[in-house]
């Protein structure tokens, strides 16, 4: 069968997808077909929705033979969906450069031959596809029947139902990848080798001394540094603990020393303080026994100077003595006062007596000289008068306070000043005697 | 074209991490620009480059004259991780040479790293504790930790750190409280110590009775230790395994008694016998340390008697061949024979 549109470039309907992929045999052969692309005309402005020509839609399984008549198509069986991945179908490699058209007949191709032929192809294609084309294709005129008719090159038997086989397949166990050889780009130009023999460029025993001398040195030196470090630091923190040890020995020595310094001068003050105390109360009691002894004696004195002072000032009398003096001693006085006032009462009168006596005599005497004798014994009178008025007095100014003294001596005073007067005039003693 | 590169692979022995150092004297002021520069990369090969230059005591002496500890100080507060690593060790390596050391103090390296002291990179702060460690070993070293207010952090350190570091901060700790020791009895340190007498660690044992000694030489240490009842577990460390540890506790014990009641605790806690064990010994470092020991407990009148009938092991001290050990034995026998 002659393939139809192999070169096919309108939209085909839909439903018609059984033509539309004809160019798949069912062997495995992969032709290539020709991708339906649409006309540029046809192609839809970016305005208008898009819409499918074919709506997109995972295809079944191709049956595995073509169907035979309609009653194999009739049997509508399950629709099984097929591998996508080994549908013949697909298309696969490179979809957008041109493709050489698949293997044609052997007719000659000249375009006078094709436009005929196609033409000629396409009325059988009418007339075989009016059973397929669903829709679009008119009813059939009465009395016609429209019949499916495949058109491709290669007849198909189309059934529902699938031939399918199983098949298994299964890849080895891995084996390692084996290593890519190395690429080893062709030689081109020439080769040439050298070689440095032992001994010819320097001898390593002697060069390589300086080298290592100061590699080693190197090393040795900071390992040097760093120990010479932790020996410095350590043997200084030992010095120190040692110095330490001995200052803290020393330092406690020191303290014990003044804590015993303390202790001691504590114990001093407050012995010094207690003997202090102690003689000072010692002080005390000389004192006070000092102060006793005095008082004792300076007041023992005192009852008796007491007594005797207010002896003296009389507290304590006598009642009898004490009658005799307020009583019988200023009677006493009294009356001798009077005796005595008497006395001189009486002298009085002799004294004025004698004076107009006199004075009788003066006048009698002072008209004729009388004799003489009466001046001279008038005269004596009056020294007479005068010599016991003076004793009067002086003994009467004696009196008084012989009245005071003690009551026993004016009895002898009164004699004794009788006496002296007695001694002058014995004629005037009596008179005297009068007076007092 | 002809490359100076012959082949695509590095020769062996360049290290990709470490700068490229230039000639000689060149070397070092390239590093310190290169310390500089705000790519992190250069600054981490540089760094990795001067740890190597620093074990060189010639080196340490030019980079401090250069100026590097301004530029490591800056370096010191970065927020890469390796950045900061370098830089503590470069300074700890420092430390080690004494130029190193007098450099980082006049340049206040100690208040830039009190910052680090909470690094959550716990070899940052091992090396920030080995430079406090190496720099307190001086005494302008010690005053600088105390001036920058390091002691409390420290005490506070102590109870939380790793061991290793837990050592170190111990020695810093010895030799900063050799000088002043109010800031760290206000913050607490007897007790720590006091627990760290007990830890399984042995050097961590003799350490924290190094700090004990030390604290307990000045005065108000010693009625501190007295009040927070150390001196028992002083004197049943005195039976110690390890001699490290029994050195050091008599240490702490001979500053301690010093006080009455310190005496009198340690007789309570009868310290006579085990500390004659340590007098007998003929080669041990205690001998010092507990012939001053026993000498202050002959003041009291109890010590006397007990320790008139060990007179003996006294005079066997006069053979000591330490001089310092014999003259201790002379006092000791002094006070032992004293009679009021």
């Amino acid at each position: 069968m002659r393939r139809a549109l192999p070169g096919r470039r309108t939209p085909l309907p839909s439903g018609s997808l059984r033509r539309a992929r004809p160019a798949r045999s069912r062997s495995r052969r992969m032709e290539p077909t020709a991708v339906p692309v649409r006309a540029p005309e046809l192609t839809a402005p970016a305005d208008v929705p898009y819409s499918f020509c074919s709506q997109p839609r995972s295809l079944p399984s191709r049956p595995k033979y073509r169907e035979q008549s309609n009653g194999a198509e009739t049997e509508k069986g399950p629709v099984r969906y097929g591998n996508i991945m080994i549908d013949p179908r697909v298309v696969r490699g490179n979809v957008l450069s041109v493709r050489p058209p698949p293997p044609q007949s052997t007719e000659p191709h000249t375009l006078e031959v094709k436009r005929p032929r196609r033409a000629q192809r396409q009325v059988l294609a009418r007339k075989f596809t009016q059973e397929h084309i669903r829709s679009g294709t008119p009813e059939p005129v009465k009395g016609r029947q429209h019949v499916h008719v495949q058109t491709e090159l290669y007849l198909e038997e189309i059934s529902d139902r699938i031939i399918e086989v199983d098949g298994e397949c299964q890849t080895d166990d891995f084996l390692d990848r084996p290593p890519t050889p190395l690429f080893i780009p062709a030689k081109s130009g020439k080769d040439v080798a050298t070689q440095i023999e032992e001994g010819e460029l320097f001898d390593f025993d002697i060069e390589v001394k300086p080298i290592l001398e100061v590699l080693v040195g190197k090393t040795v030196e900071q390992a040097l540094l760093e120990v010479m470090e932790e020996e410095e630091l350590a043997q200084l923190w030992s010095h120190q603990r040692a110095f330490a040890e001995l200052r803290n020995a020393e330092f406690a020595e020191l303290q014990r020393l003044e804590e015993q310094d303390r202790r001691i001068k504590e114990e001093k003050e407050r012995r010094r303080l207690e003997h202090l105390e102690k003689l000072r109360k010692q002080k005390e009691t000389a004192e006070k026994i000092a102060a006793r002894a005095f008082a004792q004696r300076y007041l023992a004195d005192l009852i008796p100077s007491v007594f005797n002072k207010l002896h003296d000032s009389g507290f304590f009398y006598d009642s009898i003595e004490r009658d005799i003096e307020t009583e019988f001693l200023p009677w006493l006085m009294s009356e001798v006062e009077e005796t005595l006032q008497k006395k001189v009462l009486g002298r009085t009168v002799l004294d004025s007596l004698i004076r107009t006596v006199v004075e009788k005599r003066l006048d009698e005497f002072s008209h004729p000289p009388p004799s003489a004798q009466t001046n001279a014994p008038a005269e004596e009178p009056r020294t007479a008068d005068a010599a016991p008025k003076m004793s009067g007095e002086a003994d009467s100014a004696d009196q008084p306070v012989a009245e005071k003294e003690e009551t026993d001596q004016p009895v002898a005073e009164k004699e004794e000043t009788d006496q002296p007067v007695a001694e002058e005039w014995p004629s005037v003693s009596t008179s005297s005697q009068l007076e007092e | 074209m002809a490359q100076p590169r012959i082949s695509a692979y590095l020769p062996p022995d360049i290290d990709p991490t470490k700068a490229a150092l230039a000639f000689g004297r060149r070397a070092l002021p390239k590093l310190n620009e290169e310390l500089q520069s705000p790519e992190l990369l250069t600054q981490q090969r540089a760094l990795m480059a001067l740890c190597d230059l620093v074990h060189d005591p010639e080196k340490v002496y030019q980079a401090i004259a250069l100026g590097f500890l301004d530029s490591l100080k800056t370096l010191l507060v970065h927020q890469d991780q390796t950045v900061r690593q370098k830089t503590t060790e470069v300074l700890s390596i420092m430390a080690l040479h004494s130029i190193g050391r007098e450099g980082l103090i006049r340049s206040g390296v100690i208040s830039a790293l009190s910052g680090l002291l909470d690094d959550p990179v716990d070899i940052c702060r091992k090396n920030t504790h080995q430079i406090f460690d190496m720099l307190a070993k001086l005494p302008e070293g010690a005053g600088g930790v105390l001036q920058a207010g390091l002691i409390p952090p420290l005490v506070l350190k102590l109870k939380t750190e790793l061991e290793e570091i837990q050592e170190l901060i111990l020695g810093t700790l010895s030799n900063c409280l050799r000088v002043e020791v109010s800031e760290a009895l206000a913050a607490g340190a007897v007790a720590v110590l006091k627990e760290k007498l007990s830890h399984p660690s042995t050097a961590i044992r003799s350490k924290a009775a190094w700090v004990l000694l030390e604290i307990s030489s000045h005065a108000e240490g010693k009625i501190a230790v007295c009040k927070e009842e150390v001196i028992p577990v002083l004197v049943s460390l005195l039976e110690d395994t390890q001699p490290e540890v029994r050195v050091n506790s008599t240490g702490a014990l001979m500053f301690a008694l010093v006080t009455p009641q310190g005496r009198s605790s340690a007789m309570g806690a009868e310290a006579i016998p085990p500390l004659l064990t340590l007098v007998a010994e003929e080669t041990s470092k205690a001998r010092l340390n507990a012939i001053k020991t026993l000498t202050l407990l002959a003041e009291l009148p109890e010590g006397r008697q007990t320790l008139l009938d060990h007179r003996d092991t006294f005079q066997r001290c006069l053979d000591d061949p330490s001089e310092a050990v014999q003259r201790a034995a002379e006092i000791a026998i002094t006070v032992i024979d004293w009679k009021p």
